[in-house]
């Protein structure tokens, strides 16, 4: 059975199993690799995409839940090179550590900040419970985020 | 690996109850069947995936009960019911399960089928609402208290769908607290989801008291509900029946917390439900 899947825009059909994690597929077959496979739980949030917008790990996804959904990857956020506003905010402020948990954050953050514009220290947060850090670098990032947010509203 | 497994998806529910009757699996938000491997489970030859069904999609909101649809997300919940009095325990259940990613593909049905997940949330939630689960067979719906249903799920007769849950408009008020080993974004050691009829002169009236993750099922606390029905709202005073009973569970052991240190917080967790109650009253 073909899936069809919407990755970035881009239609890809799969014969793979339908119970197969999009992440292996992104990885493995569309060489996006930004997604990572840490967990596999659904805890770490390494994997994290957009499905229609809204975050969710790809490593509990399988492809047959995402076809005929629009999925948009760490890669997507970029538009032709350039750095989206937040990415660039998270380099100005010296924040990207390892590079393991940092796409699913940004990912995560991408969608949080479009509902959230202006959100309180708390409300970032909890938007990243679900995106674990080994490099214990939550603080500087929040701070980031804020600072981003606040200049994103004309205040800095 | 190449396809050899089948993911139908229905057009209606009579088609899904048929594939279900056939010996398909219900696939919904699938965070807790795609971890099967990891507890040593089998995936299914086929699944049926529910997801897509507006009946299953639905939250109805009537004169006397709320009907939620099985497939409704926890963060679909959340939006819909935040700031509904008679679901406040349900949206603090829902909007502190897991994490936000898990929360928007993980399903109501789901998260009550997955009979080996002693960490539910909804399922103490549910159970101090006074909720019933409804599920579809081969001769049509059927109704069950949420309790029953809990209990039961694992020996049903093949062939049924968890369709809704309704939660009856009665006036209770209601809170949730739970105790996870991080502030947030892990299974929860212990759950107390607290319920009661409001009463002028603040005494508890109806009192319906839940403990989810302690023991394999959630369920209620009866000598408790006894033992507080009619007295004062007063957390600490609750807190302390809840000490002289603890004895009344059997905490399950788990890697992240022995049986022992799940009933021992109870007590906590009743005075956190109670200051809860006590904050609508």
């Amino acid at each position: 059975m073909s899936i069809s899947l919407t990755i970035n825009g881009e239609t890809h059909a799969t014969n793979r199993d339908p119970l197969t994690p999009l992440v292996d597929v992104l990885r493995d077959d569309l060489a996006l690799t930004g997604a990572k496979a840490v967990c596999r739980e659904g805890f770490c949030g390494a994997c994290t995409v957009l499905m229609d917008g809204q975050p969710v790990v790809s490593c509990l996804l399988p492809i047959a839940s995402a076809a005929g959904r629009d999925i948009r990857t760490v890669e997507a956020l970029s538009d032709g090179g350039e750095l989206s506003p937040l990415q660039k905010a998270l380099e100005q402020h010296d924040v990207v550590q390892c590079g393991m948990c940092f796409p699913g954050m940004t990912v995560a953050l991408t969608s949080f900040l479009a509902s959230n514009p202006n959100p309180t220290r708390e409300q970032v947060k909890q938007s990243l419970v679900g995106n674990i850090c080994r490099c214990t670098g939550y603080e500087r990032i929040i701070d980031a985020v804020l600072a981003h947010a606040q200049a994103m509203q004309g205040g800095g | 690996m190449k396809g050899t497994r089948s993911v139908v998806t229905p057009a209606s529910m009579a088609e899904a109850v048929a594939a279900v009757e056939e010996g398909a699996t219900p696939l919904a938000g699938a965070t807790w069947i795609l971890r099967s491997p990891i507890r040593d489970e089998k995936l299914a030859g086929s699944y049926v995936a529910v997801s897509g069904l507006a009946e299953l999609r639905a939250i109805e909101t009537g004169d006397r009960e709320i009907a939620i649809g099985a497939a409704v997300t926890h963060a679909s919940l959340c939006a819909a019911l935040n700031g509904s009095a008679d679901c406040a325990a349900l949206v603090q259940a829902a909007g502190a399960a897991a994490n936000p990613a898990i929360r928007n593909v993980a399903t109501i049905g789901g998260n009550l089928c997955a009979f080996s997940f002693a960490a539910s949330d909804l399922a103490p939630a549910l159970i101090a609402l006074d909720a019933q689960a409804e599920i579809y067979g081969v001769s049509g719906p059927e109704r069950k208290p949420i309790e029953t249903f809990l209990a039961a799920r694992a020996h049903l007769a093949r062939g049924w769908l968890l369709t809704r849950l309704l939660v009856p408009r009665n006036g209770r008020i209601s809170a949730h607290a739970r105790l996870p080993l991080r502030k947030a974004g892990d299974y929860p050691v212990a759950i107390v989801s607290v319920s009661a009829k409001r009463s002028s002169d603040r005494t508890l009236r109806s009192v319906r008291i839940a403990v989810g993750s302690v023991e394999p099922v959630a369920r209620r606390w009866p000598a408790l509900e006894r033992a507080l029905e009619g007295r004062s709202l007063d957390p600490e005073e609750a807190a302390e029946a809840a000490r002289e009973r603890v004895g009344d569970f059997q905490g399950r052991d788990g890697v992240e917390a022995p049986g022992w240190y799940r009933m021992q917080v109870l007590p906590k967790l009743v005075r956190a439900a109670m200051c809860g109650v006590l904050a609508q009253a």
